[in-house]
């Protein structure tokens, strides 16, 4: 086990009944670092959560918190506060109230409880709402008195599930420069569980990918970004087009592959875990990488024959979809004055193309 | 019919008044007899009927100087508190027992909860009294108590229910998560949660109880328990004492109700309000 | 978190059980132990003898109870369902949240009153010289001999069921999806057509367990038939407190409340499952 390593979970299962919410899992969560745990819903990430809270108990396997294995700790004897998709603030109690209600269930002073409180409330900038009741809060007060509540025990993880789902654009926004910027100043430990994409990139340090109780991908945004290693994560990002085939040649640097859109050229990216020759492979190329032209290019390299299908604008840039001969679906995603020149229209026929360096192999079907 | 639009309105709208009407007549019907008992408290004559006799109290003065009717009052509110209190710590037992749990079984469980309102008094009173003759117990308060707290539990388990699930789910996950242990819990969060209902469902059974004390005991004498005084109805004497004490014992229930609507509503709106602001 | 029943939860659990089991389920079988025990001389014994089931049920005065009891019920409960329809539609479809609100509220204040009271107050509206036949008399009509009559037992099955049966098939009413109605206007169905195609159909569940608890009140009921309808026809409720009174008879009237008790089953299990058929498929 790595020093810097404050939880890890060590071949975790989680059943209910005959169904498995999470598969073998092994994941080590570092101090002081942001992981975003994603999927779509049922994948396991809340079950995750739960199961560090100590709101669900592991079927098998094994949770450590710095060290120590806390599986039989139940939920008030661990330090995991979590912050809750409702948020569940306590209606009937005052801001002031909540926030101190850890403090006191621990049986700390009145006196000290006030104290610790405030400076929580003070520094959530909420110290003058301290009074109200819940009910009187607008939503983006109500985050930071679900944090304040969490974080006034001081603890060294602090467990997210999709906190931001009911705000609106501007204020997710807003919230999510906050918790940024919390985590990094008091070096907490945030565990954050989401289905959205913009959310984990925007935040974590580490992103892990889940899909049916399992850990399909874990690395930095860029990483999962940039290389996607399974279909699975591909498809769930939604960024990038999928061309499968199979393996024709092997290159230097790379590999050729034969799709149903042609022969295709993919160079770079690490040699391990390449397909031999013969072998079933699948290539992705992302949205913003692909080009478009009237004209086939002069080098002929992986150049695909496509029909335009429409167009959509957002904010500066605009996602082109295309249909190639064989019916696969083509998303270009460019800048207005990109684009302005070819003066796309539905039916329009056109050649898309892409450097073969900007291909990316994935290493699992 | 169908010809023209105009006419589809008009009739649709003779409709609507019939079915007005219709509804007025409907409530007339369900507070005729309220209100004439109500008015016949306050009138002179035995026998009661149109014209109005004189406006008088003696009704309400004779069941005043007796004093059955004193004991009975006793005999009453006794019951009632102490039936209320058991029958909303048993439901609210059995209400959050449903919220919070699922076990084998809980099908009957919940059926046993909420099954005996829907017996025959007649024949609750039958095998109550049975019972409890045999286990020395009829005959006293106490067994007029377990009857009602048998009757009354039922609907305390209702209102709390009810109170329960508006409640987050994650509330108490949420307090267990910042250190409070279920016992804390259920005394920090789930009871100040469910304390309108708590109230609202002590008014209610009490209220029940109220009445159902009120029907054995002002046709039958005063120290008989509940069952006896059911199967002794026939005998009864009627006379307009009746209404003074149907009156009293009307005015008293409306109050409580009153009072846990009061309650149940603040709450409400306040909830409301919450909801209103988050979207 | 541990769904499965601790100290703790058995705590909140097990008191109603205990108490239901000991006072509602037991006293409810030992009438069924109390149905095999004999009668002699006044006082009653433990045995275990099917006398009572043999003497009740060869009497044709019991059989008679039965049938008048059951129709008694059956017809109440058809008659207020059908009375009580068209307020309750009123109520849900015709007024204003706030009206309706009020609504409700009106229709709960006879749960409060004594049953008792208001068959006493009916006493006073239906007897000879009582307001109906006051108010006939004033437009030379009358009088008529309107109480101890099976209508006035009606009234009383009415005034006891028909604030019960309007709440229930409001609150089935009011979770009407309204644009199921508006999509049978659209198709053109018209007014009537909709309240017997659309509306009746979806709320069958509710409208069926109304009647069932009009069904079940009015057939235990022994109020109405006594004072409003002059104790005759006799109804089962009746011949159980005759039965009880005539030299303790106990066993014999537990045996009548048993039969009460599995007709009522026997009616609520067909009424239910009339009511949900259908429903899973």
């Amino acid at each position: 086990m790595q020093t810097d390593t404050l939880v890890s979970i060590d071949g975790v299962i989680k059943r209910f009944g005959s169904f498995v919410a999470v598969q073998r899992m092994d994941l080590d969560i570092r101090k002081g670092e942001f992981l975003a745990i994603m999927g779509s819903s049922g994948c396991g990430k809340t079950t995750t959560l739960r199961m560090l809270a100590g709101l669900e108990a592991p079927s098998e396997g094994v949770i450590r918190l710095a060290g120590q294995p806390i599986n039989d700790l139940p939920t008030w004897a661990r330090d995991t506060p979590m912050v809750w998709q409702s948020l569940a603030l306590f209606p009937f109690l005052n801001v002031r109230e909540n926030v101190e209600f850890a403090l006191k269930m621990r049986g700390v002073g009145r006196e000290e409880r006030r104290q610790r409180a405030e400076q929580w409330l003070e520094r959530m900038q909420i110290a003058e709402f301290a009074d109200r009741n819940i009910a009187q809060l607008s939503g983006g007060q109500r985050q930071r008195v679900a944090l304040a509540r969490s974080l006034v025990v001081e603890p060294q993880i602090l467990l997210l599930d999709e906190p931001l789902s009911a705000l609106d654009a501007a204020l997710k926004v807003r919230m999510q420069s906050l918790l940024k910027n919390l985590q990094r100043q008091t070096g907490i430990t945030f565990v954050y569980v989401t289905h959205s994409q913009s959310e984990a990139f925007s935040m974590a340090d580490r992103v892990v990918i889940m899909s049916r109780g399992k850990i399909e991908q874990i690395g930095t945004p860029q990483d999962i970004y940039r290389a996607p290693r399974t279909r699975f994560v591909a498809d769930f990002l939604g960024s990038s087009n999928i061309f499968d085939g199979t393996v024709s040649r092997i290159l230097p640097d790379g590999v050729e592959l034969d799709t149903p859109s042609g022969r295709l050229r993919q160079t770079g990216g690490s040699p391990e875990g390449r397909p031999g020759t013969g072998r079933p492979a699948t290539l992705t190329v992302l949205d913003t990488r692909m080009r478009l032209s009237r004209t086939p290019p002069p080098d002929g390299t992986n150049v695909v024959p496509v029909r335009v299908v429409g167009e959509e604008f957002v904010g500066a840039t605009a996602t082109v979809y295309l249909e190639t001969e064989h019916g696969q679906e083509i998303r270009v995603q460019k800048g207005h004055e990109e684009l302005a020149d070819l003066s796309i229209q539905p039916g329009q026929a056109l050649f898309a193309h892409w450097s073969p360096e900007d291909g990316h192999l994935l290493t699992q079907a | 019919m169908s010809d023209d639009g105009a006419q589809d309105i008009n009739r649709s709208r003779a409709v609507d008044w019939a079915l007005r009407a219709y509804v007025v007549a409907a409530y007339a019907f369900v507070f005729a007899p309220i209100l004439a008992s109500f008015v016949f408290s306050f009138n002179s004559d035995r026998f009661p009927s149109l014209p109005l006799g004189q406006f008088s109290l003696d009704w309400y003065r004779a069941v005043a100087a007796d004093p059955l009717v004193w004991e009975g009052l006793r005999n009453t509110l006794l019951v009632g508190v102490v039936a209320g209190v058991i029958s909303t710590a048993l439901g609210f037992g059995a209400a959050y027992t449903d919220y919070r749990y699922q076990f084998f079984g809980k099908q009957v469980y919940l059926a046993l909860a909420l099954l005996p309102p829907t017996i025959p008094v007649i024949i609750m009173g039958l095998a109550m009294l049975a019972f409890l003759s045999r286990m020395d117990l009829s005959g006293n308060a106490l067994s007029v108590i377990i009857s009602h707290v048998v009757i009354c539990a039922p609907f305390a388990m209702a209102i709390v229910r009810l109170r329960l699930s508006q409640m987050d789910p994650a509330l108490e996950p949420a307090a267990w998560n910042l250190g409070a242990s279920e016992w804390q819990t259920m005394r920090h969060v789930v009871m100040p949660f469910t304390r309108p209902a708590i109230l609202g469902a002590l008014f209610i059974t009490m209220a029940v109880s109220f009445d159902e004390f009120a029907i054995a005991w002002f046709v039958s004498g005063l120290n008989e328990t509940l069952p006896v005084k059911v199967l002794g109805f026939l005998q009864g004497q009627v006379s307009p004492r009746i209404n003074a004490i149907g009156s009293f014992v009307f005015v008293t229930s409306m109050t409580l109700v009153i009072l846990a609507q009061v309650l149940l509503a603040g709450r409400d709106t306040t909830a409301r309000r919450a909801s209103g602001e988050q979207e | 978190m541990r769904r499965h029943l601790s100290l703790y939860g058995l705590t909140f659990s097990l008191p109603l059980l205990i108490w239901q089991l000991v006072f509602f389920v037991f006293p409810l079988c030992f009438l069924v132990a109390l149905s095999f025990w004999t009668v002699r001389n006044f006082a009653m014994r433990p045995d275990f003898d099917t006398v009572n089931w043999v003497t009740m049920y060869g009497r044709k005065v019991f059989w008679q109870a039965y049938a008048t009891t059951f129709a008694l019920a059956a017809v109440a409960s058809v008659l207020t369902s059908v009375l009580a329809f068209p307020c309750s539609y009123a109520i849900a479809f015709k007024m204003s949240d706030r009206a309706r609100r009020w609504a409700v509220f009106l229709m709960v204040i006879p749960f409060f009153t004594s049953y008792l009271v208001r068959v006493y107050s009916w006493q006073i509206f239906l007897s000879d010289a009582g307001i109906l036949n006051v108010l006939f008399g004033w437009v030379g009509l009358g009088p008529y001999g309107m109480l101890n009559t099976v209508g006035a037992t009606m009234i009383g099955y009415l005034t006891l069921s028909f604030p019960l049966v309007v709440l229930l098939q409001l609150f089935s009413l009011v979770f009407i999806d309204r644009t199921l109605i508006e999509a049978a206007h659209n198709l053109r169905c018209g007014r009537l057509r909709t309240v017997f195609a659309v509306i009746i159909p979806s709320a069958r569940v509710g409208l069926v367990i109304a009647a069932l608890f009009c069904f079940i009140l009015s057939f235990g009921d022994f109020v109405s038939p006594v004072y409003l309808g002059g104790g005759d026809p006799t109804t089962l409720s009746i011949l159980i407190t005759d039965t009880t009174k005539s030299g303790q008879q106990w066993p014999r009237a537990a045996v009548i409340a048993l039969t009460m008790i599995g007709t009522l089953m026997v009616v609520a299990f067909l009424s239910v499952r009339f009511a949900y058929k259908g429903r899973n498929a």
